[in-house]
This record gives C-alpha cells, sequence and structure tokens, in this order.
C-alpha cells in the first residue's frame, strides 16, 4: 500500500494528507469532499475540478467493488498532495490487486454494449497521469494545472 | 515565485433525482442533480425495471443532470441491453456539455441516439 505513498511522502511530508474511511459507498464521498475543497481552495479551474471528481468517482468505486469486494470490514485508503502545479492523489484498497493490462478498451465495437469496465479508461482519458502500484491495490492520480 | 493561491468556486454536487412521464408507448425519464457512485444503482434499477415493461422507447432526459460516472452509464446501457430484448431502444436526449464530452469519449455516442431536446428524440425515426 504504501509504496506510490512514499515517494509523494518522502518529496514534502508536510503537505501529504491521508484519509481512510471505511468499505461503503456514503463514507467513500468524504475523500473527495476534502479533495474538491481543496481544489477549489487553490484555485483550480471547474474543468479541472470535474475531472478530479470524475477520477474520485471511478478510483472509490473501483476500490470499493473490485478491490474490496463491497466487505464493510475493510477500508479505503486515500493520499492527496495539492499544489498550485499539481494534484496527486493515491487511492489504495485493501484487495488482492489485479493487472490493469486485463482490462479491455471499452470503446472497441465488440465491448461497446457492455455495462463495466469504463472507469480506468475516463480517468486516464481525463488526468495526465493513471498508474497502478502495489499489485494494483493503489492507484497514483496525476493532474497538472495548466492554463485553459 | 508562485502566484498567489485565488480559490475558485467549489463544484456543487447537486442531489440526485429522477421521474418517468408516460408518452403513449414511450417514456421520459427525466434526470436532475448529480448521478455519483451512490447513486448508480437506483438509476439501473429505475431503467432495467422500466425496459422490462412494453415500452418502445425510452427517452433519458439529461438536460437537468450535471454529472455522471461510469456506473450510472453502465446502468443506462443495463437499460438498453433489456429494452433491446424487447425490440425497444434507448435515447438520450439534451446532454450538457460536459455530459456530450463523456459519452463522445466513452463512444456512447455512436450506441444511443444522442438529440438535443427530448421532443426531437421522441420524433426521430
Amino acid at each position: 500500500m504504501a509504496g506510490a505513498f512514499r515517494r509523494v511522502k518522502d518529496r514534502r511530508l508536510s503537505e501529504v494528507k491521508q484519509i481512510t474511511v471505511p468499505n461503503d459507498l456514503a463514507a467513500a464521498k468524504r475523500p473527495e469532499e476534502l479533495i474538491l475543497g481543496e481544489v477549489a481552495r487553490c484555485g483550480y479551474s471547474q474543468n479541472i475540478a470535474f475531472a478530479i471528481k470524475l477520477a474520485l468517482e471511478e478510483a472509490m468505486t473501483n476500490a470499493f467493488r473490485h478491490g474490496n469486494k463491497c466487505d464493510p470490514a475493510k477500508n479505503i485508503h486515500v493520499r492527496y498532495d495539492i499544489t498550485n502545479e499539481k494534484i496527486e492523489i493515491e487511492v489504495c484498497d485493501e484487495g488482492e490487486g489485479f493487472s490493469p493490462d486485463t482490462v479491455p478498451d471499452p470503446t472497441l465495437p465488440e465491448y461497446i454494449d457492455r455495462p463495466h469496465g469504463r472507469g480506468i479508461m475516463l480517468m486516464r482519458a481525463y488526468l495526465d497521469e493513471v498508474s497502478y502500484h502495489c499489485n494494483g491495490t493503489a492507484v497514483r492520480l496525476v493532474k497538472i494545472n495548466r492554463q485553459e | 515565485m508562485q502566484p498567489p493561491r485565488i480559490p475558485s468556486k467549489p463544484l456543487v454536487e447537486t442531489p440526485f433525482s429522477y421521474d418517468v412521464e408516460r408518452r403513449g408507448d414511450a417514456a421520459v425519464v427525466h434526470l436532475s442533480g448529480s448521478c455519483t457512485m451512490g447513486e448508480s444503482a437506483r438509476l439501473t434499477e429505475t431503467l432495467v425495471s422500466l425496459a422490462s415493461e412494453p415500452v418502445k422507447l425510452i427517452v433519458v432526459d439529461m438536460a437537468c443532470l450535471d454529472f455522471i460516472e461510469s456506473t450510472g452509464l453502465g446502468g443506462i446501457i443495463a437499460g438498453h441491453l433489456r429494452c433491446r430484448r424487447n425490440q425497444g431502444e434507448v435515447r438520450l436526449a439534451g446532454p450538457v456539455p460536459s455530459i456530450c464530452h463523456l459519452l463522445e469519449l466513452t463512444r456512447l455516442n455512436q450506441l444511443f441516439r444522442v438529440t438535443k431536446t427530448v421532443e426531437e428524440a421522441l420524433r426521430a425515426n
């Protein structure tokens, strides 16, 4: 769980914030509220806020459903570091992990009408970096603050 | 030196709601607010249940929908699959620009007929 976090932590310990929530969809909203509040305080645009909200919804849903298998005894761990230059977030579950390479492209004709499997694709479309660590139990999300 | 931080307007999350309007053998599902991870199951249940009825056309009115994530989109697809089984169709009407962009990225604009208004969706052949 700590692998990708540690890189952020080592660089600027004081600015990294962390929250752990129980594995349920209502509790999973709390990190999103905190992060979006911080995003607004830092003056990020509404488009970037939308991108972060969408990516967090996808990452938290994946952690809840696919990582922790809806198990209420498990937790979701979120760390974030928001500066004027970029937003870095990491979401970790307590599951067994997975390989993101095995998730098919949901925009291909043969998968277009599948109800599931769009979360990773959407995170990648809206963010500058989406990378998986710790056997797929941790996803690192990065959005750079560019002039729009 | 970094520029000063000027707080921006927070992204507002509005409560999600929906209502179903019958129009002959069609149904219009008016969505409103933010369809977030905690709400998408409700949307899925509603659309699949509606699509199980003898309804030839379901129009999902997105004009007042400001946010939807992938599970919510999956709920619309689940409704589409059930509707298709009964030779029916799901159409999407009036999505705001941010949701239009989402539909384009996922190419769901190729799976569904997307119209500007509900009336246009009901009229289209």
